[in-house]
């Protein structure tokens, strides 16, 4: 008796991009034998994409073919390819070749093109073929006979297995009669926002699997494309309760600790120090991180103070920070808040805490992530996420925001920061009497008691500590709480 | 005059030359692959041929083995050419007279085929 459940039907075997981040928003790669389009204007990196997958496939010992129609020449296109790192001289003719098919389409249309097609995956044994130049082979056909050609492609590809990718700079918002027949479209593009470009890449239809669906950040450098998934599509799972069960960090000044009723702030939590310029948001953040040992390593993300003037502040203030970055208890990382994408920070972020089983973390700058995106609207999303994922790695984080009124009585909170975090503190300036003092209050601890109230803070060459309470007899009574900006979600940032 | 046949895939490069080795008094041909190039050469005996590395059906290496093991073309010069560099093809095949790296300089390869095959 024979079965004919779906359990003998085997999965389709996936072809490894060698792109990375690609093959994560695909569900594992391509699917081998799949034909596939990949789309965008002119300049948007279809072909260093291609190229990168034929190089892959070449050094995973594969073969591959790149076809050309009316495309930049073969010669042009090695020059540009040669500066990039998966180049690889070696793998001509035998491994990869350029080819074009522009002649056999001239003269004997989409079947003389099929021919070449069908011939160069035979005679080479061809894991990969690149057909570069969609646009011209369905110039002048007509959508039947397009659909046709795909089909064929389809039923060799299968036959030789092949995976056929179709490089098309055609209008990316019409659905062409080819988007139909495929089984995969992959979309970049390369837009303007004001001044700054950014890349992205989205798969639009993907037969087999589920893709992480949207668009994701994308940059191409010297090692050619990569790609950055967006993190509320990579980390949806639900943060782990652990806020109350794995017991306390220090925040590094034993006089703030000491407010606290667990005597730090909860493990694996998030908490956000606010606070205008000037008013110790990174001091308190040197504390933190100086408190990190070989055994509970620290991480500082700063995307203003570069390492060398962090290590200067730190030492100015007490707290040497060398022997710590050298016992690999501290990793200072600094970060350009407007040369990469949220998305390529949070993933080097999330890379840097693996990489040292890292278990306190500074964010200095959190407005740094702001600079950073090109979609405001997004930051919300995208930091509940990251804080998500951070608490299930078992990190506690500390983030400093920088208000932009240096003495206010009331403060804008962006970006609905107060629901994400577990623990707020609000660092402020107030006259009195002539002097100015700097002010902390606890605004909020999630299931821990503190003492609330306004709390004197002094900071000097043995750093900072809690000077005891600040009673206000002067002339100013800042607000206790912090209200949410009326503006909406994304203010235009400061630091 | 002295006859040329200039192999390409990429037929509008093929194109191209052609036209400048007809304007400096040459006659030229043009194929687009090795196997067309070997029919064209059987029928018009060129003095030099420019071919292409890559190609499809019968690349540049397989068509000049083929040129040198027919007698006719004892005396045709073989320049050949491609993106790559030299040394990754020479490994490979270097049954040639003369390597041009592209892109390359027009008087470049006119000197070449002057000094292979004169005017």
């Amino acid at each position: 008796m024979t079965s004919s459940t779906t359990d003998n039907v085997p999965p389709i075997e996936r072809l490894r991009s060698s792109v990375p981040g690609l093959d994560q928003i695909l569900g594992g790669g391509l699917f081998r034998t799949g034909v596939y389009i990949i789309q965008g204007l002119p300049g948007c990196g279809k072909t260093i994409l291609a190229n990168q997958i034929c190089y892959g496939h070449v050094a995973e010992g594969g073969a591959a073919v790149y076809v050309t129609l009316l495309a930049e020449s073969h010669s042009r296109m090695i020059q540009h390819l040669s500066a990039l790192s998966f180049f690889d001289v070696r793998a001509f003719p035998d491994k990869l070749a350029y080819i074009s098919a522009f002649h056999e389409l001239e003269t004997s249309g989409l079947k003389g093109l099929m021919s070449v097609l069908r011939r160069e995956m035979r005679t080479r044994k061809v894991g990969v073929l690149v057909l570069d130049g969609l646009v011209a082979a369905s110039e002048g056909a007509s959508d039947i006979d397009l659909k046709k050609f795909i089909h064929e492609l389809q039923s060799i590809a299968v036959l030789q297995d092949c995976t056929v990718l179709l490089l098309t700079s055609g209008n990316i918002h019409r659905m062409a009669a080819e988007h139909t027949m495929v089984d995969g479209l992959v979309e970049l593009e390369d837009k303007l926002f004001d001044a700054r470009s950014e890349r992205s890449i989205q798969v639009r239809k993907f037969r087999g699997a589920g893709p992480l669906r949207g668009k994701h950040s994308m940059r191409i450098d010297n090692d050619g494309i990569t790609v950055f998934p967006r993190i509320e599509s990579l980390y949806r799972i639900a943060a782990a309760d652990t806020t109350t069960s794995e017991g306390a960090v220090t925040s590094g000044v034993p006089s703030l600790d000491a407010l606290l009723a667990i005597r730090g702030v909860p493990a694996s939590s998030a908490t956000v120090v606010i606070g205008s310029t000037g008013t110790g948001k990174t001091t308190l953040g040197l504390h933190f991180l100086h408190a990190s040992t070989p055994e509970e390593p620290g991480l500082h993300l700063g995307f203003f103070e570069g390492p060398d003037r962090l290590r200067s502040k730190a030492r100015s203030m007490g707290m040497a920070l060398e022997p710590l970055v050298a016992s690999g208890a501290v990793e200072l990382m600094w970060q350009s808040p407007v040369e990469a994408t949220v998305d390529e920070i949070a993933e080097r972020l999330l890379a840097a805490v693996s990489r040292r089983a890292v278990r306190r973390l500074v964010i200095d700058g959190l407005s740094g992530f702001l600079e950073s995106t090109v979609y405001p609207e997004r930051i919300t999303r995208f930091f509940s996420c990251l804080v998500n994922e951070l608490r299930n790695r078992r990190v506690t984080v500390l983030m400093t925001l920088e208000t932009r009124d240096v003495v206010s009585s009331v403060v804008s909170m962006p970006w609905g920061v107060s629901g994400l975090v577990d623990n707020l503190f609000f660092l402020r300036f107030v006259h009195d009497e002539g002097h100015v003092e700097r002010l902390l209050t606890i605004i909020k601890m999630r299931d821990t008691e503190y003492e609330a109230g306004l709390r004197r803070l002094k900071i000097d060459s043995q750093g900072m500590h809690i000077a005891g309470t600040y009673r206000a007899d002067g002339d100013v009574i800042p607000s206790a709480q912090p209200v949410a900006s009326p503006e909406g979600p994304a203010p235009s940032p400061s630091k | 005059m002295k006859t040329i046949l200039v192999v390409d895939d990429e037929l509008g490069s093929a194109e191209v030359l052609s036209l400048i080795l007809e304007e400096e008094g040459y006659r030229a041909f043009c194929a687009v692959n090795g196997r067309q190039a070997l029919i064209q050469a059987r029928d018009v005996v060129p003095d030099l041929v420019i071919v292409d590395f890559m190609m499809p059906l019968m690349n540049g290496a397989e068509f000049s083995r083929e040129l040198r093991a027919d007698a006719q073309f004892t005396g045709t010069k073989i320049i050949l050419n491609s993106g790559l560099p030299e040394a990754a093809i020479r490994e490979q095949f270097d049954g040639y007279d003369a390597f041009l790296r592209k892109p390359f300089k027009v008087e470049t390869l006119l000197d070449l085929v002057q000094r292979f095959i004169g005017r």
